[in-house]
């Protein structure tokens, strides 16, 4: 993939921004079942203890994402 | 059903996964409820019955916590084949849908697809206390009104207007089901096309349910394989893009119900749950977070393990005295051995599990009550998936260091049906509470008492070394599991780290209370089986063989003038070495010679099948004490234990006349034992927990297999 777009996975901790697509379709479709909706601010909290999995917040509400699952939501520049 | 011929209605209950769904399902039924197992897939739904004020009873069934009709998890494709089937046992009349009011925002997604479903359904907004408390104001009339259902605000927790809720369902049972209802969601063009064709074809009369089938066609269990051609062909021509439709779907209804919610629910401008981002901050921290997530399971293994010994004590010595007091006063004949051997043990063997489950699981509930689970899941994802599980996988593993089978039915709560197999697979590896008398006295026996580097003791690093190797075992099959099984499930974490709050108890004690009662009803019956054919199998042997047996012991015991104890003794080791097992040690000798076992062993290790600490009972048997059994079991009764060790080590081989107890047939034995299947009770709770036998016989094979193979390498490297 080229890396025209940012991704959750390029978020410095406490850094944050506005969620524009996804570029997994079968992640599309879990993520936004469970509310995260492109448009939304998307907060990088703290990554997990061994790696590989990300604490975020999606408009307030606190969500553990793994890697690809990260990768997968692609961020305003 | 039970004589009447009234249909007896079916209501779901359905929400997304923390919205509160158990406690409202809870407040409504009580302890009016039991775990049905859903055919053909392995989650459980839990029934419960409802009854309304008019004396009627209705049938309420609480479906997995679910985000969408499109599911990602097994657990989540319940929801969508039941209610894309109304011939399945479980289609509701009525639906509940209970949505978290304080983040309706992100719940009403599930919603909207029902309704366009066309089934009677009302809204219970749940933690109507805590919106409240938060200043949130909802408008519910309104919202009754756009959505056009019956809207509700309730709380699981106070319980307040559970009441009104119950005679709500009454009012919506009576309802018909509104096919005129303008759907939420309009289908896309593409979409009709193949709703309508799916229609035509299935006789299927909602334009939405024909759409599911359209997208769930390949998996759907209830579909004819004709069917599913039909749907296929159907997909293929019209040039469907299921995925992509989903999601345009799922952003199409949020547009719809966001305004809704926005005119309907007042929030104060901010509401960060700060509490919540506090504790998070030292309990997810990098260095922290994980000590304090060992801090928390070495207590929960204390609280398995010592705590329960008390109870667990009281039992078995309630038993055996019961036991004793069988034996004193019943006529002496084989029928009162089968009640005090085989079904009296059996039951001691069910009960004396009961202590450990109920602790573990009360610990476990709580955890998972305040939220702490969820960050669990989040910190060991990536170490545990490396072996084929999950983070949740890290409580069955240390759950299992106390016994195997609470922790495999804690293994419920992982979303992925391959990592919770694989879960389940591995945990009887790590030594359990079971293996300690055995290991104690085999170390006892194998290995010197010498220091090594100066401070360790070389006994209790040979300890040490068993449960090392179990957890080696666990992780290295789980990693080949891994490449092993293949699933077309994918695997998520994506999960909602909910707000951290207390636990409500009602939930925390029907939960113990249930999983006490699964174990007991469902694993307690093969239990009780297997014990029964254990004790026959020692107690008769071929022709009078047994008879024979006792005859020429009483001889023996005669000549050599032993007192009443050891005569008992004696005629005990006489009568098992006749016997049908006896028969069967001796039968399997060639197969456990090149293991370093003589028959003897083999007899134990028979009758350890049953449970792994049965092994020193039979082996004291064997060797004449039968009478100090008991001391030999008791964990701090070291002299028993030295006088059975001291037994066995004069013991030699019937036909080379060497000692059968080397180092090398003793290392041999505590490798065998630490990884060998040998407990009835861990195999009927894996078949409950995984619909079938096929995985408890895999696993039998599996693990004995590892072992017998692995105990030959050492007995090879140390002879």
């Amino acid at each position: 993939m080229q890396r025209r777009y940012r991704s959750i996975l390029d978020l410095k901790i406490n850094e944050s921004a506005k969620a524009l697509a996804f570029s997994d379709a079968e992640l599309a479709c879990k993520l936004t079942a469970m509310g995260f909706l492109p448009g939304a601010r998307v907060e990088m909290v703290r990554h997990s203890p061994f790696g590989s999995a990300y604490y975020v917040k999606v408009d307030g509400v606190r969500f553990a994402l793994r890697e690809e699952e990260a990768a997968s939501i692609l961020l305003e520049v | 059903m039970s004589g009447s011929d009234v249909k007896v209605h079916k209501i779901a209950l359905i929400g997304n996964p923390n919205s509160g769904k158990s406690t409202v399902f809870n407040q409504l039924t009580g302890l009016r409820q039991k775990t049905g197992n859903f055919p053909g897939v392995t989650v459980d739904l839990k029934e419960g019955h409802l009854r309304f004020p008019g004396g009627q009873e209705a049938m309420l069934v609480d479906f997995p916590g679910t985000y969408s009709l499109y599911p990602t998890s097994s657990d989540e494709k319940i929801v969508s084949t039941v209610l894309a089937n109304p011939a399945d046992p479980y289609f509701p009349d009525a639906i509940v849908y209970v949505a978290d009011v304080t983040n309706l925002e992100k719940h009403l997604l599930l919603l909207t697809q029902l309704l366009d479903l066309q089934i009677p359904i009302l809204m219970a907004l749940n933690m109507a206390d805590t919106a409240e408390s938060m200043g949130i104001k909802i408008n519910a009339t309104k919202m009754a009104e756009a959505l056009d259902l019956p809207v509700l605000l309730v709380s699981g927790r106070t319980g307040s207007n559970i009441m009104k809720l119950t005679l709500e369902i009454e009012k919506l049972l009576k309802k018909e089901p509104d096919k005129t209802r303008r759907p939420i969601y309009d289908l896309s063009p593409t979409e009709k096309q193949v709703a309508e064709a799916v229609r035509l074809n299935l006789n299927e009369e909602n334009p939405y349910r024909a759409l599911q089938l359209a997208h769930h066609h390949k998996w759907f269990p209830f579909l004819q394989n004709q069917e599913r051609e039909v749907i296929s062909t159907i997909v293929q021509t019209k040039n469907f893009q299921s995925l992509r439709s989903q999601v345009d779907e799922t952003l199409d209804r949020f547009d719809r119900f966001t305004p809704i919610v926005q005119a309907t629910i007042q929030k104060p401008p901010t509401f960060p749950n700060t509490t919540t981002d506090r504790i998070d901050a030292v309990l997810t921290n990098r260095w922290m977070g994980p000590v304090i997530f060992f801090v928390v399971m070495m207590l929960v293994f204390q609280a398995i393990f010592d705590w329960s010994v008390y109870p667990m004590d009281w039992i078995e010595s309630g038993f055996s005295a019961l036991t004793g007091y069988m034996e004193n006063n019943l006529p002496n004949s084989w029928l009162t051995e089968l009640f005090t051997e085989g079904i009296l043990a059996g039951l001691s063997g069910i009960l004396v599990f009961v202590p450990q489950i109920a602790l573990l699981f009360l610990l476990v509930t709580i955890l998972e009550e305040v939220g702490y689970m969820a960050r669990v899941v989040f910190m060991f994802d990536k170490t545990m998936r490396r072996f084929g599980m999950n983070g949740r996988s890290v409580v069955s593993l240390i759950g299992g260091s106390a016994c195997a089978v609470p922790a495999i039915m804690s293994s419920r709560t992982i979303g992925s049906w391959k990592e919770r197999l694989i879960t389940i697979m591995v945990t009887p590896f790590i030594s359990c509470s079971a293996r300690i008398p055995v290991y104690l006295v085999l170390i006892g026996l194998a290995v010197p008492k010498i220091q090594v580097l100066g401070f360790l003791n070389a006994q209790s690093l040979v300890f040490g070394a068993m449960y090392a190797l179990g957890v080696l075992a666990a992780l290295l099959s789980g990693w080949a599991m891994k490449r092993w099984l293949h699933t077309r499930e994918t695997s998520f974490l994506a999960i909602e780290l909910p707000v951290y709050r207390i636990p409500f108890w009602k939930n925390v004690w029907l939960t113990v209370w249930e999983k006490v009662k699964a174990f007991v009803v469902g694993a307690g019956k093969i239990i009780l089986v297997v014990s029964i054919g254990l004790w026959a199998l020692s107690r008769f042997g071929p022709g009078d063989a047994i008879h024979q047996a006792q005859v020429e012991a009483k001889v023996q015991a005669g000549v050599m003038k032993l007192d009443t104890i050891r005569t008992e003794d004696l005629i005990k080791q006489r009568e098992l070495e006749a016997s049908w097992a006896g028969q069967m040690g001796k039968f399997i000798e060639p197969v456990i010679r090149p293991l370093g076992y003589d028959w003897k062993i083999g007899i134990a290790l028979l009758t350890s099948f049953a449970a792994r600490e049965v092994f020193t009972g039979t082996l004291a048997v064997l060797y004449n004490m039968g009478s100090a059994e008991g001391d030999i079991n008791d964990r701090s009764d070291n002299e028993a234990k030295a006088t059975l060790r001291e037994k066995m080590g004069r013991e030699t081989f019937r036909d080379t006349g060497k000692p059968v107890y080397s180092l090398a047939t003793a290392l041999s034995l505590l490798v065998f034992y630490a990884l060998a299947m040998q407990c009835m009770s861990t195999l009927a709770v894996v078949s409950r927990e995984t619909g079938s036998w096929k995985w408890a016989v895999f696993q039998f094979i599996f693990m004995s297999g590892l072992a017998y193979f692995c105990a030959w390498v050492v007995y090879w490297m140390f002879s």
